[in-house]
């Protein structure tokens, strides 16, 4: 077992992670929030990094990485809470194509052309789709409510349910960055908020919820892109973890900042609104619990001292 | 121990509630069931008129000044029966509970006179100028100027957070009249006309969409020499007993509410079958406790109380709603799932249950966050050293 990355991948969320820091900050969410949301001209730039193409075999013009790469790019798109819909044509839907050998779409898809929603029976809207508009929660998200009925294919749900979980891990660490930031800049009582223990044990417990949720999504990444059996138990555990330390980074976060994160006009809501839309698709926390305990009970999980983790 | 109304209290529950639900299900039903405290701002204050017109608009009062004279008992069954019939929150809420009580308390005969009877017809509409950009939780750091020229006091300076500033009549402001002055010395309390060329009001959009609270500018505001509560430099005096009544009466009636919100959270659970997920049961059933528990706490305060202030338990309050409804708030969106988080409104415009997870977010941060609510629970009430601070 290692949990290291190899130095191409660093390279590669390093390179992402540079690009939208130098280009996608909280100005460009408050700009999209007022001009509609879409950008060709953001969608253009990840074409030209290849991040539409990131899973699509070289033959079909992509760069043929696995879902370990599309997690780790996954948790940068929720880093900065990247409105595009990225991860669902990119690393939800190219990974499902190729798993059904349907492959005629995939060169469309990583030239960047061609965009993909899909529609799942546990999700009864979908983002960036045809059909009659709704308004989400979170004021980056075109959700629609989708004509045809979804897939109940369990593949697609692990994929889904996994690259949500890898975006809520780059929310919540962008949440907590927020929070520590403005915890050591705002004053009250003659010293930073941040030197408060009331202050400073919240947040430190986010960063217990977080660091500890990255490697359960990672192991779940691997998982699926091994072919493991027990794939769908570690991501219904990722689902949950990374859920939990997201939402509890949001509710803190906002906390910290007092009334000013209660405010449209800090950033903060944005990435707070995403988690919570992201926590509630592909499966709930409930439905990923009872997935869970019916591995731990139901003997799909081995247990006693013969077995070790796996 | 006597638990439970007395007959009399029982027969002015009925009164309450039949005058109520009358006037739900005619004149103003138009009003009945919303949950914010912006919406359709021009009728809530006709209905605060409608209130003081019948003598509903502040019973707690004595009967010279507009109110009945009612007892703590029976100010907790008119809020109970007002929660129960669906009437919108009170526009009013700061004139009524914090406003007046304050000028009784510490005012003269003279402002009694202007203001109280106007408050309790519902003509006169209060908002709070305490909270600044740099002085939230540490209020006593406050830095609006305010100094005396030619017979009025002249303010200049910022107020944050001044819920319906943009509907109100007057505004009472916490500010700095002694030059220099640091901390909770040198303050002055005073009562301000909104409609003045010197202040100016910008909404504040909040997360759901909403804008209740205010930024509130004062550049050379003015108003007459009397128009301050208490003394020159009694102003801290004056806040702390004011938020003695935002954390003491004006809270005890809130379960009735919060009974609404908890029972639309079970039927949805019981209509979209989160109510089969054991650990959705659970969370409910504790739900229930908690509301029960502030049930229990509220009658117990009630019954220690010489009937015109709460005593020390009140301290605890703040904290244990504020919490129980957060969490509520996260309960309600994990019954409802992901058709919480969507609407068919082409307006960022939200239904009951949504709206209360997201506004019950500011519940842990206004009138003291409970970081706050800690520390004087500890310091306050068990006497514990205080936290250190830095050099104010």
């Amino acid at each position: 077992m290692d949990f290291r990355f190899s130095e191409d991948q660093l390279v590669l969320v390093e390179s992402v992670r540079d690009y939208f820091s130098g280009t996608h900050g909280p100005e460009v969410l408050r700009r999209l929030d007022v001009d509609g949301n879409r950008d060709p001209a953001i969608w253009q730039a990840l074409v030209d990094m290849g991040l539409t193409g990131l899973c699509v075999p070289e033959a079909h013009g992509g760069l043929g990485m696995g879902l370990v790469e599309a997690a780790l790019i996954a948790a940068e798109c929720g880093r900065v809470c990247l409105a595009e819909p990225l991860v669902d044509t990119a690393f939800v839907a190219v990974p499902w194509l190729i798993a059904k050998g349907e492959t005629d779409k995939l060169s469309a898809i990583a030239s960047g052309d061609h965009k993909v929603a899909l529609p799942h029976v546990l999700n009864p809207w979908v983002a960036d789709g045809e059909g009659k508009p709704q308004t989400s929660v979170d004021p980056l998200r075109n959700l629609a409510m989708f004509p045809a009925s979804g897939s109940n294919d369990d593949r697609l749900l692990n994929l889904g349910a996994l690259m949500n979980a890898a975006q809520l891990l780059g929310l919540a660490d962008a949440m907590l960055e927020q929070a520590v930031e403005y915890a050591k800049i705002r004053t009250q009582f003659g010293q930073p908020v941040g030197a408060f223990q009331g202050i400073k044990h919240q947040l430190a417990s986010c960063a217990v919820a977080v660091e500890f949720a990255k490697p359960v999504v990672w192991r779940a990444a691997a998982a699926m892109q091994d072919g493991l059996e027990t794939a769908p138990v570690h991501v219904s555990h990722a689902k949950i973890a990374a859920s939990d330390a997201a939402m509890l980074t949001a509710e803190t976060a906002i906390q910290v900042h007092g009334a000013m994160g209660y405010t449209y006009e800090v950033d903060l809501h944005f990435w707070m609104k995403r988690s919570w839309a992201l926590v509630g698709g592909w499966g709930d926390r409930s439905y990923h619990y009872k997935r869970l305990d019916a591995a731990v009970l139901g003997g799909s999980i081995p247990i006693g001292p013969e077995h070790t983790f796996a | 121990m006597k638990l439970g109304f007395s007959p009399e209290e029982e027969l002015f529950r009925a009164e309450c509630a039949d005058w109520l639900n009358a006037q739900m299900a005619g004149e103003f039903r138009d009003i009945k069931g919303i949950s914010t405290l912006t919406e359709k701002a021009e009728r809530r204050k006709e209905w605060e008129q409608h209130l003081g017109a019948h003598g509903w608009g502040c019973i707690g009062w004595p009967k010279e000044w507009g109110g009945r004279g009612a007892t703590l008992a029976e100010q907790v069954i008119f809020a109970e029966e007002y929660a129960r019939a669906g009437v919108p929150g009170r526009v009013n809420h700061i004139g009524i509970e914090l406003a007046g009580p304050t000028i009784l308390t510490f005012g003269t005969e003279d402002q009694k006179k202007r203001f109280l009877p106007d408050i309790a017809a519902g003509n006169t509409i209060f908002c709070q100028g305490f909270s600044e950009p740099g002085a939230g939780s540490d209020l006593a750091s406050v830095r609006t100027k305010g100094r005396l020229e030619n017979g009025s006091w002249v303010v200049n300076g910022q107020k944050i957070w001044t819920s319906l500033a943009h509907i109100s009549d007057w505004i009472f402001v916490v500010t700095r009249t002694e030059e220099g002055s640091k901390g909770p010395k040198g303050l002055t309390f005073l009562m301000m006309p909104i409609d003045q060329p010197g202040i100016e009001i910008r909404p504040i959009k909040q997360i759901n969409g909403d804008a209740e609270f205010n930024e509130t500018f004062f550049t050379d505001a003015t108003c007459p020499e009397d128009s301050l509560i208490g003394a020159v430099g009694d102003g801290w005096r004056i806040a702390m007993g004011l938020l003695a009544f935002e954390r003491g009466v004006s809270t005890l009636g809130q379960q009735m509410a919060f009974r609404n919100e908890l029972d639309a959270i079970i039927l949805d659970a019981k209509a979209n079958g989160a109510a089969s997920d054991s650990l959705v049961r659970q969370r409910l059933a504790k739900a229930e406790i908690g509301l029960r528990l502030m049930r229990y706490g509220a009658l117990r305060m009630l019954s220690n109380t010489d009937h015109s202030k709460v005593d020390g338990a009140a301290l605890t309050y703040k904290i244990q709603w504020a919490t129980w409804r957060r969490n509520l708030g996260e309960l309600a969106m994990d019954v409802l799932g992901q058709a919480g988080e969507v609407t068919d409104n082409a307006d960022y415009e939200w239904t009951m249950l949504p709206n209360l997870f997201l506004y019950s977010r500011a519940d842990t941060i206004y009138g003291g966050t409970n970081q706050i609510q800690r520390n004087l629970i500890a310091e306050r009430g068990l006497g514990m050293p205080r936290e250190p601070r830095g050099d104010v």
